[in-house]
């Protein structure tokens, strides 16, 4: 009875889509700058079969549905071994209620958690305003890639990690594109994603596994769980011998889109050893006096994962 | 809609945006699910949707439209038996919601791995989602490792305390549980800017109650204004939505600079609210600041005289600091509550509180009414802390409210408003000198603490300098330094945790500048001879035996150990009584308190048990409502100690008189041996002759390359003599050590420094400890010294908190050789110490 045109034809009356519901209840919750009408059910798709699941197709690429949860993805076998990148950093992030029901496109198109956006005490360019009250206020959990007058960090572990798969993003009524392409380049302080109103993701995709592939995530917080990233990160490497043959390595937590470090998989392939890669991740870094210390944290973040994918380091 | 619910094909009236945990609440009158944070983070209102736990705040009712919803209520699982027998709960508030998870946990473990203890970290992963702000985490282990070893099969279960069964079966009824016919919902209207005069208020429903001081004068964000009723919360949220407030904008002061705007005046400073347990220690004003308090010191000129001599020679035996603590937060997982309804010229309150006969009393003052009209129930409190004594404002605007409506009125903060403007720590801001003499004796203290509570004075820090290590001279002073932020109140410990944070760090340094053991110098330096015995107790751990010497580890992940030392006052309600009465074979025991988390239905319940010999079902503890016989406030560490020795008394008496059906005796606790150090008794309160002590040694890993802090085991040795329920005191000092990990590690209001406004207004951004930053724990009960107490025993509550902070920066330096000033040892404060 629903058809994805009618729910884009909804959404652009205004509104947002509901997937697992776990963002937009919050914020909801937190004030009354949210007023959203229900516009897609997640559990019961209405004939849209195509947005849950995970699909495999002949030549080993695999689709994932935009409403697969967050959970279905961390516990897939198949997944598990084709795409680990992806597999640790859904199980590594948020905890197991939230997973259970956050859905792979929520996830992605969620809306960050700036304590300033959250408060519906400010207003800010996420909302509609014209100014950032965090950059004269608390900038401890900012950004620190700065590349507009938003400073908040990108909210979503899946984006980073399916950058660093190299994932497409599946939109009605588009060709696939690249999934970084969702969000551009961070400087449009308006928005999270750049999905047009009542674009629909209806998916991933993630090309053919790459044989030999090591994958890490590491998510550094504070406390040992539940907690947004201070900084996060990914890395899929191919050893042959000692010497890495691939490398993609992403991060979270410090800009207002997952950053790709190309200039560390750079510095691996010409044989840098790691801890010298990962430092090269600073150079991009203009943080505020609050926030340095993520810059040390962002090298130490990569590191951390290079060194767990690349088999030193500490276990779990 | 319909739900299957609990079994039962349910029809319900709801939309497909209400969060589920309302439906089953408001619409279905299943109250086990709590809705305490709304943010899906704290767990308290998990629920299985078709036997996966789910958060019910962040679940729309459309997403469980024709499928199985089973709550704690439905629920009958051999994890519920083992968090009874366990104790792995304190106030039960977030129990059910840590049940329901746990039973999927303990079914898919056995399913796959058979009937054997998982790992330490499989469990905590498993409950990550879920806080307990009482710290039952110890119990929770072991509780679900003993179910995952099928040892809780059976229906036989001893649980640790007596309302365990209603707690981890949802039944037990809070007061964001009642719903009363007709009831309305109230909303607090608050100040949107920081410091103004209210010009006006308009708009609204029908009744807008007016909260505003007399001076008309808001002085922080979050400030009550004015409250509204309506049949929902969403409604009363709409109402309160159109009420306009004028304000008269004044310039606020948001830092402690001395140029700050004035936030009192001569004559409104009167009417300062206190975060201070007793009394205000007086003072003279300056502008923002308050103070100094002096007289706690002890030959201060000579101190200073000796500090000064020692600086000017530079003299390494004079260790000095400024040390900082961050605003820490009660957040009790059940907000303030209060249900309010008339009955003619009846007041009857359903009140979230740690003292009911003081709310009954302040009510009937407040309210011009006789006491005897003043009805106040708290049959189960999810936790307090300090937050919740006497009248506060959702009590205030529900009493008036429902006077206006002439309707049962519900007020129940917001976790905003419960983070915001229900209570917190001030923090604070010390310097501090420690000489030490030739013979490695203390010389000379100086301490000076400035404590910035917001718009609330009665910062009391340094005065508990005065009670720790002999009578070297010492110059103690404290200061308040106002701001337009919220208030603080009192909580556990109040002033203790950032003078030890202090203190104990600087006696740490003076130890380590000399080469001498630091708990050997405490025992010299300390006169008190129950925490003598500590000393020697931590001495023979063999981690502290075992730990590295300070700064010699160079590796990435380093391992510390630090002690700390700690000294609480005796407290006691010397008024209490307890009365007793025979009813259907029945001995039903009833005095003026409340249970809030602390166990004393247990206690009470277990000393009839010794003396009359019965067994369970015949023994019933009615306490939590007015109505009964005088008994304490639970703030100060003296419920136990004020009501055990009463009911022991009522017990013999019972005993003497015999258990006849109808039987009444009244027992009181008998004056200590030496009476008390105070004559007499102020707000329920009298100080007993004695200290209690504590003494904590506490593992630490650091991560060096990303900064985390991990305390792995702890050791809590704790002199408080004899112990009246052991498990129970046990919970309680673990749950101390829980919560002084978070005000070491994790805890910290921030207020935006532009607006006033609190950011940390939800539990993300206000980060309190989980499961898996539990360390393991022991509890070493030291029970001699109390002899000349009724009963031998004092109170836990506070000694075994307010040390912790300290023993972990005291590993941090012994891991690192760096030593954290600043609190909390965030993993930018440290990736930047250790990097310096």
């Amino acid at each position: 009875m629903t058809t994805l045109s009618d729910l884009g034809e909804a959404a652009r009356r205004g509104g947002e889509f509901r997937a697992g519901g776990t963002d937009l209840m919050a914020r909801e919750a937190a004030g009354p700058h949210v007023n959203l009408p229900d516009l897609l059910d997640p559990l019961n798709p209405h004939g849209l079969p195509d947005l849950s699941g995970v699909t495999w197709r002949a030549d080993g690429s695999v689709r994932i549905g935009a409403l697969t949860t967050v959970a279905e993805v961390a516990r897939d076998p198949r997944l598990a071994a084709a795409h680990p990148c992806l597999t640790l950093t859904a199980a590594g992030l948020a905890t197991p209620q939230i997973r259970a029901v956050a859905t792979v496109g929520g996830n992605l198109l969620q809306r960050n958690r700036c304590a300033y956006f959250r408060n519906p005490a400010f207003s800010c360019h996420q909302d509609g305003g014209d100014s950032c009250p965090a950059r004269a206020g608390h900038t401890l959990r900012a950004a620190i890639v700065d590349t507009g007058p938003c400073v908040a960090p990108h909210p979503s572990s899946l984006a980073m990690a399916l950058l660093g798969c190299e994932a497409r993003a599946e939109v009605h009524g588009r060709e696939p594109f690249p999934v970084g392409d969702l969000y551009g380049d961070g400087s449009d302080p308006s928005r999270d994603h750049l999905l047009g109103p009542g674009e629909i993701l209806l998916g991933v995709a993630l090309p053919p596994p790459v044989p030999g592939e090591r994958a890490a995530y590491h998510r550094a917080i504070g406390r040992s769980e539940a907690e947004w990233p201070l900084v996060e990160a990914a890395a899929r490497l191919v050893l042959d011998g000692g010497r890495i043959t691939f490398a993609r390595v992403v991060a979270g937590g410090v800009a207002r889109v997952p950053l790709r470090l190309t200039e560390v998989e750079e510095a691996l392939l010409a044989g840098e050893p790691p801890d010298r890669a990962a430092g090269l991740a600073a150079a991009r870094c203009t943080p505020t006096a609050q926030n340095r210390y993520k810059v040390a944290l962002l090298t130490g973040t990569v590191l951390e994962v290079l060194e767990r994918a690349g088999g030193a380091g500490r276990e779990g | 809609m319909k739900i299957v619910v609990n079994g039962v094909p349910t029809e319900v009236d709801a939309g497909p945006d209400d969060a589920a945990v309302d439906v089953l609440r408001e619409g279905l009158g299943l109250t086990g699910a709590k809705a305490a944070c709304r943010t899906g983070v704290c767990g308290a209102c998990t629920v299985l949707v078709d036997g996966t736990p789910q958060a019910g705040c962040l679940l729309p009712a459309a997403a469980v439209r024709e499928r199985e919803v089973t709550t704690a209520e439905g629920l009958d699982h051999p994890v519920q038996r083992a968090f009874a027998v366990h104790d792995g709960l304190q106030c039960g508030y977030c129990t059910p919601g840590f049940v329901v998870e746990a039973a999927a946990f303990v079914d898919a473990w056995r399913a796959e791995h058979g009937d054997v203890a998982p790992p330490r970290e499989r469990i905590a992963a498993a409950l990550a989602g879920h806080l307990c702000r009482c710290g039952a985490y110890q119990g929770i282990y072991a509780a679900v490792a003993a179910a995952c070893r099928g040892e809780h099969d059976g229906d036989a279960a001893v649980p640790a305390r007596v309302e365990a069964m209603d707690k981890v079966t949802g039944r037990a009824r809070y007061t964001t549980d009642v719903r009363l016919p007709g009831q309305l919902e109230g909303v607090i209207i608050r100040s949107t800017v920081a410091h103004a005069r209210v010009t006006s208020v308009t708009g609204g429903t029908r009744h807008v109650v007016d909260l505003l001081p007399p001076d008309r004068t808001v002085r922080y964000v979050g400030q009550p204004v004015a409250a509204v009723a309506a049949p929902t919360r969403r409604e009363a949220l709409a109402a309160a939505g159109t009420v306009e407030i004028g304000y008269d904008p004044l310039p606020a002061a948001l830092d402690d600079t001395p140029g700050a705007p004035p936030v009192y005046d001569a004559d409104s400073r009167k009417r300062a609210p206190s975060s201070s347990e007793g009394l205000n220690l007086p003072g003279g004003w300056d502008g923002n600041v308050r103070g100094p308090f002096t007289r706690a010191g002890w030959r201060g000129r000579t101190a200073a005289r000796r500090i000064e001599a020692a600086r000017r020679a530079a003299d390494p035996r004079l260790v000095t600091g400024t040390f900082t603590t961050a605003v820490q937060v009660h957040t009790p997982l059940e907000p303030h509550a209060c249900v309010a309804h008339w009955d003619g010229g009846d007041l009857h309150l359903h009140l979230s509180t740690q003292t009911v006969g003081l709310a009954a009393a302040q009510a009937a003052e407040r309210w011009n009414l006789p006491p005897e009209r003043v009805h106040v129930v708290a049959d189960h409190v999810g936790g307090g802390f300090g937050a919740k004594a006497g009248i506060t404002v959702e009590t205030v605007a529900a009493v008036e409210l429902a006077r206006a409506w002439a309707a049962p009125v519900r007020v129940v903060l917001s976790r905003a408003e419960e983070l915001t403007d229900a209570g917190n720590r001030p923090g604070t801001r010390t310097t501090l000198e420690l000489l030490t003499d030739d013979k490695g004796d203390l010389a000379a203290l100086s301490v000076d603490v400035r404590g910035r509570g917001g718009v609330s004075i009665g910062s009391a820090v340094a005065v508990f300098a005065r009670l720790m290590y002999g009578t070297a001279p010492r110059r103690l002073r404290d200061y308040d330094v106002v701001t337009n932020e919220p208030p603080g109140t009192p909580f556990r410990g109040p002033g203790a945790p950032p003078l030890l944070w202090a203190l104990e760090q600087a006696v740490d340094e003076a130890a380590h500048r000399r080469g001498e053991d630091p708990v050997a110098l405490r025992r010299r330096w300390d006169g008190n001879r129950k925490r003598h015995a500590l000393y020697d107790w931590a001495a023979a751990l063999p981690v502290w035996a075992d730990r590295p010497p300070t700064g010699s580890q160079s590796g990435r992940f380093r391992r510390g150990v630090g002690v700390a030392a700690a000294n609480w006052a005796y407290m006691l309600d010397p008024a209490t009584e307890v009365e007793l009465e025979v009813e259907d074979g029945v001995v039903v025991a009833r005095t003026t308190t409340q249970d809030i988390g602390t166990g004393i239905r247990s206690v009470i319940a277990g000393v009839l048990r010794e003396e009359l010999d019965l067994p369970a079902e015949r023994i019933r503890v009615e306490i939590g409502r007015t109505g009964a016989v005088y008994g304490p406030p639970s703030i100060g560490s003296r419920t136990t100690t004020s009501v055990a020795p009463a009911v022991r008394d009522a017990a013999r008496r019972l005993r003497e008189r015999g258990l006849a059906e109808g039987a009444r005796v009244v027992g009181r606790r008998h004056r200590d041996r030496y009476g008390y150090v105070t004559p007499f008794a102020m707000s329920g309160m009298a100080l007993g002759r004695g200290f209690s002590g504590a003494v904590h040694v506490t593992e630490v890993e650091v991560d060096t390359r990303l900064g985390v802090v991990r305390p792995l085991r702890v050791w809590a040795g704790i002199a408080v003599g004899h112990v009246y329920a052991e498990r129970l005191a046990r919970s309680q000092c673990e749950g101390g050590i829980v919560q002084g990990i978070g005000y070491a590690l994790y805890e910290e209001r921030h207020v935006d420094p532009v607006t006033g406004t609190v950011l940390t207004a939800n539990l993300d951004d206000y980060r309190i400890p989980g499961i898996g930053d539990t360390p393991e724990m022991t509890v070493h009960f030291h029970r001699d010294g109390w002899e000349h107490v009724t009963g031998r025993g004092v109170g836990v509550g506070e000694v075994s908190t307010i040390g912790v902070a300290a023993s972990i920066g005291n590993a941090v330096h012994n891991a690192t050789g760096w030593r954290p000033h600043d609190l909390p040892i965030r993993p930018d404060r440290l990736l930047e110490g250790i990097t310096r």
